[in-house]
């Protein structure tokens, strides 16, 4: 097989499906079980006029997932780089047992926490609000975040923060003028991560959430898919699909050149 | 104005890395720190700046006690091995970063700054990144930004190593023009000896974090105090004879010469040096090096003397002189 093949199947692997959801809401249900009906009843925004008139309407499932994972996202970062930074100025053996802990955490499965999750959301009367919804899914990141981010600290050669002690440089100082921008590739790419874990997060969302207008976006495309026990609605949730793709499309173009110089940033050294 | 170091000292876990250490730097004095690899050079430098903890003994600065006072109340001015200049901002920034956090107003920092520029012709270089600089500019922002600093004390870290060996020459002078003429101690760390007596007053050499001598460069060439600095110091390095009695003889290469008797020894290799060649004999004595002037015709055995008073005697045990 050439080359020019591979990358042909390897891209109708991963993209087919989606070209597919876009296809699908775009088609009228009618053209979807007949292939061959004409064109102007094949081509509708039937769908998208569905779950966008919806109640309460398809965008504020959006804002409900852009509010949770912005704040989970900030929440995480700002607790995760100063804890990053930390990890390398303890003593080593600890540092190393400490990362041993993070790597166990990050690898624990979440799903077992969730019932507890719930309790405490019970305890705590925080079921029903977005923002915290936030406080688990910023938690639940946070071994991840740290053990990124710390890679990124480590990349960095010791000397720039001694330079700055000596030019007089506080420690918030030496963030905002050193770590900060030296280690945004990797900020930026641990940014996604924690994001898509929110954006995508379901088990938590619905056991916290139960009021419709509160819904984050996984937890409403499921009711979409499952709101009738007769016909399964395939282009109103393809329209769903599409529509809650589009913000993270949008994410990852912005932040493309940062995301994948941060994947790859440790690789080589300059 | 004075740079003290008295009995300074500092160990992680068990292990001592820089102890019993003990210097006295004037103002507008250099001392050239020196000595192999992994001896403690850098972590005395750092020990002087603040970076690394003090376990013992006292540093004191302009008869204030600074051993416990924190790296950025220390007026120091370093300049590390590797510049340690911020990547992400200009020649320019780098610079200004300092005077910014030191709450030096804006027109008085581009000022400053213009000024230090041109002191180091870097005037044209100025909103460049570091990464666009020759080593030799990247080693002068280094020590403008040290400049700016204004500090009480001058530390450099091999501040030359990452340059070849032409561009280490001709940035020596300026070195000496820049830093020097601040009239303010000096502590200069290298490995290359030639440029530890080009520029330093006095040279210290350490080993295994002590501080073996500190004298002169002259002084430590002719009256080594121990075996070690004898070998380190002057180069082709020095010939030691066949101990006897527990005391060794060591002659210097440059104080060999031919005679009609002496030791008689075989010639094994010879190297061309420019000015001078370099003889690598076999005697009874053990081999040998001679360093003689290169007009001179070299059959392939002959005798070699010394002037009784060009010998040193070391202990054999202890290495120190006798
Ligand atoms: N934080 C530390 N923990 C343990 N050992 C250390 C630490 N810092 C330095 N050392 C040890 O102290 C010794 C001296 O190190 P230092 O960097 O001062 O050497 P140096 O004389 O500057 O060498 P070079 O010429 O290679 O730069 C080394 O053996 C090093 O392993
Ligand atoms: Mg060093």
């Amino acid at each position: 097989m050439n080359r020019r093949t591979l990358v042909g199947l390897l891209l109708l692997w991963s993209l087919g499906p989606l070209l597919w959801q876009v296809y699908t809401s775009f088609c009228s249900d009618q053209a979807l079980i007949q292939p061959f009906v004409s064109h102007d009843q094949r081509w509708t925004l039937i769908h998208y006029q569905s779950v966008l008139n919806a109640n309460p309407p398809f965008w504020r499932y959006l804002v409900n997932s852009l509010i949770v994972g912005i704040s989970s996202t900030f929440l995480c970062l700002l607790l995760a780089l100063p804890a990053a930074y930390a990890l390398n100025r303890i003593p080593r053996q600890l540092s190393a047992l400490s990362r041993l802990a993070l790597v166990g955490a990050a690898l624990f499965p979440y799903v077992l926490l969730f019932l507890a999750l719930l309790e405490l959301a019970r305890a705590l009367n925080l079921g029903n609000q977005l923002l915290a919804l936030s406080l688990p899914y910023a938690a639940l990141s946070q071994p991840l975040a740290i053990l990124l981010l710390n890679n990124a600290f480590n990349d960095l050669p010791p000397e720039l923060e001694d330079a700055a002690k000596l030019e007089g440089l506080s420690l918030f100082q030496r963030f905002r003028w050193i770590f900060i921008p030296l280690i945004s590739p990797a900020t930026a790419s641990t940014a996604i991560l924690v994001f898509l874990f929110s954006w995508n997060e379901y088990p938590i969302a619905l056991t916290w959430i139960s009021d419709s207008s509160k819904l984050t976006l996984p937890v409403a495309m499921a009711r979409i898919a499952g709101s009738s026990i007769y016909s399964v609605p395939y282009g109103a949730y393809a329209a769903a699909t599409v529509l809650g793709s589009i913000p993270l499309v949008l994410l990852v173009l912005i932040f493309q050149k940062p995301i994948v110089s941060g994947l790859t940033s440790g690789a080589v050294k300059g | 104005m004075t740079l003290q170091i008295q009995n300074l000292g500092r160990h992680v876990g068990q292990q001592w890395i820089v102890r019993h250490l003990n210097l006295h730097v004037e103002d507008g004095e250099c001392v050239a720190l020196v000595g192999p690899s992994g001896c403690g050079k850098s972590s005395t430098l750092r020990l002087i700046a603040g970076l690394d903890p003090v376990s013992e003994g006292e540093i004191i600065l302009n008869q204030k006690n600074i051993s416990h006072v924190s790296a950025a109340q220390r007026a120091v001015g370093m300049v590390f091995q590797s510049y340690a200049l911020l990547p992400h901002l200009s020649v320019f920034a780098n610079l200004e970063l300092g005077l910014r956090v030191r709450g030096v107003r804006p027109s008085d920092r581009q000022q400053r700054i213009q000024a230090m520029l041109e002191l180091v012709q870097l005037q044209d270089r100025a909103d460049v990144l570091p990464a666009q600089l020759s080593g030799g500019q990247r080693q002068r922002v280094a020590l403008a930004r040290a400049l700016l600093r204004d500090p009480d004390v001058y530390l450099l870290d091999e501040p030359m190593s990452n340059l070849d060996a032409q561009l280490r020459e001709e940035l020596r002078p300026e070195l000496r023009r820049l830093v020097l003429d601040r009239q303010k101690p000096v502590i200069h760390v290298t490995h290359d000896q030639h440029e530890a007596m080009a520029i330093a007053d006095r040279i210290a050499v350490l080993h295994s974090g002590r501080i073996q001598q500190v004298a002169t460069p002259t002084e430590l060439y002719h009256l080594p105090e121990t075996l070690f600095i004898a070998k380190f110091i002057g180069r082709p390095q020095i010939n030691c004879l066949r101990p006897k009695d527990g005391v060794i003889t060591a002659v210097r290469p440059e104080s060999l010469f031919f005679a009609k008797e002496g030791l008689p020894c075989k010639l094994m290799s010879r190297e061309w040096l420019g000015s001078s060649q370099l003889l690598y004999l076999e005697s009874p004595e053990g081999s040998l090096r001679l360093s003689c002037s290169t007009s001179v015709d070299i059959p392939e055995s002959l005798i070699v003397s010394w002037h009784r008073s060009d010998e040193h005697y070391f202990d054999e045990d202890s290495g120190r002189r006798l």
